[in-house]
C-alpha cells in the first residue's frame, strides 16, 4: 500500500552541517516532493557593505561571508572594485591570490568528502580525511596569520608576501598531503561498499545541469564543461599556471567526488606552477580614488561561480553591493536530484553538494 | 580490505589530535594576533582609527591635547589594516599573540562603547575649545589691525 509520508530535515539534524531545511513527501521509501528553506543565517552583509564600511574595509567584511571560501569573496569582491578605481595590480599579487585560493579549494575539498564519507556511515574514513587536511589547513594559517578568516586580499592586492621558509615547508607539507591524497583517491574509486552508496545515486544529467542552471562540480560531474577559471584569464592567469577543466560524465554522486579529486591534484600542479614562477613586483597597488560607476566580478570558489556586483558613486562608501553565491545558483537542481531517491540516500547526496548556506543566505 | 586493516591499526597509533589546552596547537610566527601600540614612537595621527573596519581602536584626548590609545581585543578581528595604515615605523604591530578568551565579568561591550563615547565626546570638546581660542586669537588680531589702522 503506498502511504505519503513528510519527512522534515533541518534546520538542526544531526546529517546535516548547515542550518537548512528540507521537507521531504515520500511515498514508502522514495522522495516524491521536495521543498527548501535556505535563507536561515540571513545576516544583512549586503547592506551593511553599502552603508557602514569604507569601500577598503569592505574587502574584510565580505571575507566574514563565507567560512569556508574566505578567499573567494575577498578576491571576487577586490577584483570587481579595482574594476571600478581602474586599478591594474602587480603579476605576483594575482599570483599570490592564485596560490591562496587553491590552497582553500583543497581543504574546502576535503572537508566535503570528508562529510560525504560520513554521511555514508564511514566514520574510520572521515577521521582519515580531516585528519590529512589538517596539512591544508595549517598551511593556510602559515600563508596567511589564520586558520580560517584568510583576509588575505584587498583592494589593490594582498596583504602580505611569502617567504623562503613559508616556500619550502609549503612544499615539504604538499608533498606528503599528495600522497595521502592519492591513497584516499583509491578507497573513493575502488572500494566497495562506497560504491554502492555513491554510484548511479543522485545523478543529473547534463540537459538538466543547463536547464536548471547549476555550477561548479556539480555540473561538471555531470559533463558540462563550465567553470570560470577557464575564462577569466583577464583577472587572473590561470592558464598560465596550469589550470586544466576536471569534467566526468555519470553526475552522480561518485562523479562528484571524482572531480573533486581530479581538482585537488591540479590544485597541486598549479600551487607548483605559482611556486616555481612567482613574479617579482609590488604586493598593493595604491590608490586615492574613490569608486565610481558599476562592475562585475566573477571568480570560481571551491562551490562554483563566484558573482560580485558592486556600484559607486565617487564616495568612500559603496552604494550597492550583490553577492551571489554558487549554492545558491545551485538551489534548484538540489531539489531536483532528491525527486525519485530513496529516503536513505538523502544524507550522503546531501553531503556530496557540499552547501555552503552561510555564503547563499549572506 | 587494505583501509579495513588500516582503520584497524589506527588503534594502536598515538592521537593525530592535540590535547590543547594541555599542549600547545599549531601556531606559526605569522600568525596574525594582537595589535600592539608603542606610545613613544606614535605621531598620533589616528590612521589606524579610520582603517579600522570594526572599530577597534579609538583615541581619546584630554584637555591639554594629549591624545591615549584605546584598543578592544575583542572588537578587534587582526586585519592588520592598522598596521598598513601607520605612517610610523614601529608605532603599531602585530604580535602573533592569542587574545585571552573573554568572560561575563569584563562587560567587554558596555565598557568599551563607555569608552568609545567618552573619547569621542572628549575629543569634541577639546576642539570646540581650540575652536574657540582660535576664535578669540582671531578676534584680537582684528582689533589690532583695526586699532592700527585707524592709528594710521
Ligand atoms: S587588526 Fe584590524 S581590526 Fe584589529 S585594530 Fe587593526 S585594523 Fe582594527
Ligand atoms: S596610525 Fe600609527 S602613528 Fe598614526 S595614530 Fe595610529 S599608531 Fe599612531
Amino acid at each position: 500500500m503506498k502511504r505519503t509520508l513528510t519527512i522534515p530535515m533541518g534546520s538542526q539534524h544531526i546529517a546535516l552541517l548547515e542550518p537548512l531545511h528540507f521537507r521531504f513527501t515520500c511515498e514508502n521509501e522514495k522522495i516524491v516532493g521536495v521543498d527548501a528553506d535556505v535563507g536561515y543565517v540571513h545576516r544583512g552583509i549586503e547592506l551593511a557593505c553599502a552603508s557602514k564600511f569604507k569601500f577598503r574595509q569592505v574587502s574584510f567584511v565580505v571575507g566574514r561571508v563565507c567560512g569556508l571560501c574566505s578567499i573567494s569573496h575577498t578576491t571576487a569582491y577586490s577584483q570587481a572594485a579595482e574594476r571600478l578605481l581602474g586599478l591594474d595590480i602587480s603579476k605576483k599579487a594575482k599570483y599570490l591570490r592564485i596560490l591562496v585560493i587553491e590552497l582553500d579549494r583543497l581543504h574546502s575539498h576535503l572537508l566535503c568528502l570528508a562529510h560525504t564519507a560520513e554521511n555514508t556511515g564511514f566514520e574510520a574514513l572521515f577521521m582519515q580525511i580531516m585528519r590529512d587536511r589538517e596539512a591544508s589547513m595549517e598551511l593556510l594559517e602559515l600563508v596567511t596569520g589564520n586558520r580560517v578568516q584568510f583576509d588575505y586580499s584587498c583592494v589593490g592586492g594582498v596583504t602580505r608576501d611569502i617567504t623562503t621558509d613559508i616556500e619550502k615547508e609549503l612544499t615539504r607539507k604538499l608533498a606528503k598531503l599528495k600522497t595521502d591524497l592519492e591513497e584516499l583517491y583509491e578507497v573513493f574509486r575502488t572500494n566497495w561498499s562506497l560504491s554502492l552508496r555513491y554510484k548511479g545515486v543522485g545523478a543529473l544529467n547534463a540537459q538538466q545541469i543547463k536547464e536548471l542552471n547549476a555550477v561548479g562540480p556539480l555540473a561538471r560531474a555531470a559533463g558540462v564543461a563550465i567553470d570560470v577559471r577557464s575564462d577569466t584569464e583577464d583577472l587572473l592567469p590561470w592558464k598560465e599556471v596550469g589550470y586544466k577543466m576536471m569534467v566526468e560524465q555519470t553526475g552522480d554522486v561518485y562523479a562528484r567526488n571524482i572531480v573533486r579529486f581530479r581538482e585537488m591534484f591540479n590544485s597541486f600542479e598549479i600551487i607548483e606552477n605559482v611556486l616555481r614562477g612567482m613574479p617579482q613586483g609590488d604586493l598593493v597597488t595604491e590608490t586615492k580614488a574613490n569608486p565610481q560607476g558599476e562592475a562585475v566580478s566573477r571568480l570560481e570558489a571551491p562551490r562554483g561561480e563566484l558573482f560580485y556586483y558592486i556600484k559607486g558613486n565617487n564616495t568612500p562608501v559603496l552604494e550597492r553591493v550583490k553577492i551571489k553565491a554558487p549554492t545558491f545558483s545551485n538551489v534548484a537542481a538540489f531539489i531536483e536530484i532528491f525527486k525519485g531517491q530513496e529516503y536513505a540516500s538523502v544524507p550522503p547526496i546531501l553531503a556530496s553538494l557540499d552547501p555552503c548556506l552561510s555564503c547563499t543566505a549572506r | 580490505m587494505t583501509t579495513f586493516l588500516k582503520a584497524l591499526g589506527n588503534l594502536f597509533r598515538t592521537p593525530a589530535t592535540v590535547p590543547y589546552p594541555f599542549a600547545p596547537t599549531y601556531l606559526p610566527d605569522t600568525y596574525r594576533g594582537l595589535i600592539k601600540h608603542d606610545a613613544s614612537l606614535c605621531i598620533w595621527c589616528r590612521k589606524c582609527e579610520t582603517a579600522c573596519p570594526p572599530g577597534a581602536i579609538v583615541f581619546s584626548q584630554a584637555m591639554d591635547g594629549k591624545q591615549a590609545y584605546h584598543y578592544n581585543t575583542h572588537v578587534c578581528i587582526y586585519c592588520g589594516e592598522c598596521v598598513r595604515a601607520c605612517p610610523k615605523a614601529g608605532a603599531l604591530i602585530q604580535t602573533n599573540e592569542m587574545a585571552a578568551p573573554v568572560t561575563a565579568e569584563a562587560k567587554i561591550n558596555h565598557s568599551w562603547n563607555g569608552i568609545v563615547k567618552e573619547a569621542l565626546a572628549g575629543r569634541e570638546a577639546y576642539a570646540a575649545e581650540r575652536r574657540k581660542a582660535a576664535a578669540a586669537v582671531a578676534a584680537a588680531k582684528a582689533a589690532e589691525k583695526a586699532a592700527a589702522e585707524k592709528k594710521d
